[in-house]
């Protein structure tokens, strides 16, 4: 493929504790070309079923996206995911996982997760991202 | 017993330990508690913190100071029988963890009722959201350790209510209950 055929994205994934969402957009973010309904995990199951329900959902938000023309995606992760050791969380990290796998050409990966404050907030790596 | 008190700003914390504190003064901690040698004792985290100094550096762009948890983690060292109220309080040590919740657009609502910048309340309201503070209290302390409270549209003597079942032990640990990621942009 040409340069001159690629079409660039960004994905936003939110993910929370128990759901991962995602919403792509043009390079602006003024208009959306995909928008996930989420994939909610089991709750008895929650590390396992995270994962496995944000790929799930990536694969079909993929298949959107492809047949809008997007080649690539740039990915902005928001959220601990239910995991904080590593970032971005289980359930970002499966969504990322599946966007590549259906053949789309991952760019930069962004983690601009929001930081709770009032007067004080924590460390960078200690809650504050 | 130690037990931290934690949840995004604006979901009611400063609220419920005063209104549990004056109970404690009314009818005397031992009363509510069942424990004759112990006064269980509030610590608003942020006093300590603006008192002794305890930040690091400052967030100039969040209007806030970069808390030093070491040090603050040094001053709580021997203060057993306490009630930690901070969005920081999950970061010790603590027997049980409370996390209050409330739903983001309220949430917003109350922290711009408190007179905060729309650029507070609207991060607040989306780590509110994405539930950074239960995801961060559940990595730290385990799902047996916290006891997640819902606040949204329930009276501040309410939530004081659930909060002394859990330092009295008649309520059961929970997380993830609510979900307010349908809150997101
Ligand atoms: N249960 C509640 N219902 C409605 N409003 C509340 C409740 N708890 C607190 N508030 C209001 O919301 C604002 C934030 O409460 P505050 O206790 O300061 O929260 P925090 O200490 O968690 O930041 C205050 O203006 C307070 O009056
Ligand atoms: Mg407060």
């Amino acid at each position: 493929m040409s340069q001159d055929d690629e079409k660039w994205g960004i994905a936003h994934v939110h993910a929370s504790f128990n759901n991962t969402i995602m919403t792509v957009t043009d390079l602006t973010g003024a208009e959306t070309i995909a928008k996930s309904s989420g994939g909610t995990a089991v709750k008895q199951n929650r590390d396992e079923a995270s994962p496995y329900a944000a790929m799930q959902m990536a694969e079909s938000v993929a298949e959107e996206v492809k047949a809008a023309g997007i080649t690539g995606l740039h990915v902005n992760v928001r959220g601990p995911g239910g995991n904080l050791q590593k970032s971005p969380g289980p359930g970002a990290q499966a969504t990322i996982r599946a966007l590549a796998r259906s053949g789309i050409e991952i760019g930069r990966i962004e983690d601009v997760t929001p930081i709770p404050h009032d007067g004080s907030r924590a460390p960078k790596g200690k809650g504050g991202y | 017993m130690r037990i931290a008190v934690t949840g995004t700003p604006g979901t009611g914390k400063t609220t419920v330990t005063e209104h549990l504190e004056s109970r404690f003064k009314d009818e005397g901690s031992d009363e509510i508690l069942g424990d004759a040698e112990t006064a269980f004792e509030v610590t608003h985290l942020n006093d300590v913190l603006e008192r002794d100094g305890l930040y690091t550096d400052i967030d100039a762009a969040r209007e806030s100071k970069i808390a030093d948890l070491e040090s603050l983690a040094d001053w709580l060292a021997g203060r057993d029988d306490v009630i930690i109220e901070s969005h920081l309080a999950h970061h010790f040590e603590a027997d049980r963890v409370v996390v209050l919740r409330c739903r983001p657009d309220i949430l917003e609502e109350r922290l711009l009722e408190r007179g905060e910048t729309e650029a507070k309340a609207t991060e607040n309201a989306e780590s509110e959201a994405l539930d950074v503070v239960l995801a961060e209290a559940v990595e730290e302390h385990g799902f047996e350790s916290v006891y997640e409270i819902d606040t949204t549209d329930r009276d501040p003597e309410v939530v004081a209510d659930a909060l002394e079942a859990v330092i009295t032990g008649e309520r059961e640990p929970s997380a993830g209950d609510v979900s307010f990621v349908e809150y997101i942009e």
